[in-house]
């Protein structure tokens, strides 16, 4: 057991030093908590939910984990229905960044591995366009979306996260990327 | 008995026609009932089968006509100006703000319209040669793994890995790796029953049978399938549980397990017991895990796996397994560890067998090029009751993974391991593993 465990040690060694020199992945310090930058509620992404469920707020750590499939039900026993818009939409793009800190191909190879492995019950649905979410979110009590705040309407619900929502000024999820990108 | 008559037919097309935007659904609905005329009208018996399916149909009809007319009456009138400032890209108010969705009002309900079949295929091809006596460089055609799911209902789920293999006698064979129905009522109890990768560990459950999903080109020794001379009960038929435990940001999960567990009566026999088990004792696995909020992809845990081996021709065997895992996976960075102990107690015997293992591996994406290490370890006795051939095998694996598209990643490999009682061996693999 002695050369392979001098082994190990030196292994772990190496594992340390590209931790602690950079190796760590530069994506998830985008989802990190910073400060979000100055701008009108009208560029924020709101987080949007069936007017039916009962919840009102969440912990941005709560619903990242909605979000990447790790919860798969509400409070209420209905099971989650994430909906996300296609690639080609901005606010995609600032979901990805802000909630996932991931590029496309690390969004999509999370879900494929997710549900292979049964972490993830169901796979989110992609719709095209923002009032085809709205839709969506209406008619399905378990669904979590986005769209633009300036798109939201009466229909559906809005989340608060962190206690904000999205005309707050700290609020943080908005289509700008964030100050020092 | 019920002739279904052409003019019953025609009866039904035309209800089915008269409205064009039902026209598609309507067909299909029809279709495989004009395919099976023939067939029905040559039957005696059956008439009870086809008056519910006549009565179905009609009622499926009067509910879609239903449908349109009420889209059709939304459309009509402008909408309802909404509370908030005119948006070009906001959607009109939904028509039937009263109704029910589906999910609502059938939660349970199968569709039997549409198939629900989801299904992703994994493969890869290797070429591979190596410096141990009688082996050829060769290419090899690796698993062609199709994956398919069902979401049945909102809570229950069908899942499964069928496997197409050749074995080393170049006979192409089918395995069924998975097989599970899953009832999900909540994120504290998810059940499944069925065929199952055990829940030992960390690497058993995050890869199964892709090589595209993994980065290096196999499955560390510890984790190798029954049939290649795994030491380990990868695959098991009976009940697993999981789910989360109230823990905050800690996030604690939990598994548990009850299984037919491996067969040992000979080394002949099909490793995985799937519809007889040899004797009445039952393998058990209990498993404690925390994905924490505070260190994005770090996962780690513990696990202990109990069975009892019956082997003929020597006494039984009290086998458990106790495993441990730390592992970091995030998308441009990987840093696996697994360490594990299997102790096989025979009956009547002082002795007691220890297997110890363990391996690491690191890896970080660069764009498309993902460079790895792994460096692996496993020790049995010589006289070891259940493995003996497994003795001790060690050494470092080091390669580059390069993705050049979403869908397929080429990787390179080169193996150095040492065995006890043997020649060192080198080997040096080139893969193609991909996804569809």
């Amino acid at each position: 057991m002695g050369v392979p465990m001098r082994r190990l040690a030196n292994i772990l060694f190496f594992t340390i030093i590209v931790l602690t020199h950079g190796g760590l992945d530069p994506a998830l310090r985008v989802a990190a908590a910073t400060p979000p930058p100055a701008g009108g509620s009208e560029q924020a992404v709101a987080i949007i939910v069936n007017q039916s469920n009962p919840v009102e707020n969440f912990s941005f750590d709560d619903l990242r984990k909605i979000f990447l499939g790790e919860r798969s039900h509400w409070p209420n026993g209905r099971r989650i229905t994430l909906v996300m818009l296609d690639p080609s939409q901005p606010e995609r793009k600032a979901v990805l960044r802000d909630i996932y800190g991931m590029s496309e191909k690390d969004f999509n190879n999370h879900f494929i591995q997710g549900v292979f492995s049964g972490a993830v019950f169901v796979s989110p649905k992609n719709l095209a366009t923002p009032p085809d979410v709205l839709k969506f979110v209406f008619n399905v009590p378990g669904a979590i979306g986005y769209v633009r705040a300036s798109d939201v309407d009466s229909t559906v619900k809005v989340l608060r996260v962190d206690g904000r929502v999205p005309a707050d000024k700290d609020y943080r999820f908005r289509l700008n990327a964030r100050s020092g990108k | 008995m019920v002739f279904l008559s052409p003019q019953l037919v025609l009866d039904l097309l035309k209800r089915l026609f008269s409205r064009a935007r039902v026209g598609s659904i309507a067909f299909l609905l029809c279709a495989p009932m004009l395919m099976s005329e023939g067939v029905l009208a040559q039957q005696v018996d059956g008439g009870d089968a086809d008056k519910q399916t006549i009565q179905m149909l009609i009622r499926r009809i009067d509910q879609l006509e239903a449908r349109v007319a009420q889209l059709e009456a939304s459309k009509a009138p402008a909408p309802a100006a909404s509370e908030q400032a005119p948006n070009p890209r906001a959607p009109a108010p939904p028509a039937i703000e009263t109704e029910a969705p589906a999910e609502h009002s059938e939660p349970e309900r199968m569709d039997m319209t549409k198939t629900l079949l989801n299904i992703r295929g994994f493969g890869d091809v290797t070429l591979h040669g190596d410096t141990h006596r009688g082996d050829t460089t060769s290419f090899t055609l690796g698993q062609l793994d199709l994956f398919v799911t069902s979401d049945i209902s909102e809570k229950f789920k069908f899942l499964s890995e069928v496997v197409f293999e050749a074995g080393d006698d170049n006979v192409f064979g089918v395995d069924l790796e998975r097989y599970l129905l899953q009832f999900s009522p909540n994120d504290y109890f998810n059940v499944s029953a069925g065929r199952y990768h055990t829940g030992i560990g960390y690497y058993n459950t995050a890869y199964h049978h892709s090589t595209w999903l993994q980065t290096a080109t196999g499955r560390p020794f510890l984790f190798q399938f029954e049939d290649d001379d795994g030491i380990l009960p990868i695959h098991n038929v009976g009940v697993s549980a999981t789910g989360m435990i109230p823990s905050g940001r800690l996030g604690l999960h939990y598994i548990a397990e009850v299984g037919n567990g491996r067969a040992s009566s000979s080394p002949h026999a099909e490793p995985v017991q799937n519809t007889v088990d040899e004797n009445n004792g039952k393998s058990f696995n209990l498993g404690f895990y925390f994905r924490p909020t505070g260190v994005r992809g770090l996962q780690a845990g513990v696990s202990v796996y109990h069975d009892g081996l019956r082997p003929i021709a020597s006494p039984a065997i009290s086998e458990t397994i106790i495993a441990a895992h730390a592992v970091i996976v995030r998308p441009n960075f990987e840093w696996l560890n697994e360490a594990l102990v299997i102790r096989h107690a025979p009956d009547g015997s002082t002795r007691v067998f220890d297997t110890p293992g363990f391996y690491t591996q690191v890896s970080k994406r660069f764009g498309s090029y993902r460079p790895y290490f792994r460096y692996q370890y496993v020790n049995a006795a010589d006289a070891e009751p259940v493995f003996p051939q497994v003795r001790r095998q060690q050494g470092p694996s080091v390669g580059v993974r390069y993705d050049p598209s979403d869908s397929a990643a080429l990787k390179l490999q080169y193996d150095h391991t040492t065995l006890r009682g043997q020649p060192a061996t080198d080997g040096l693999s080139l893969q193609l593993g991909f996804t569809f």
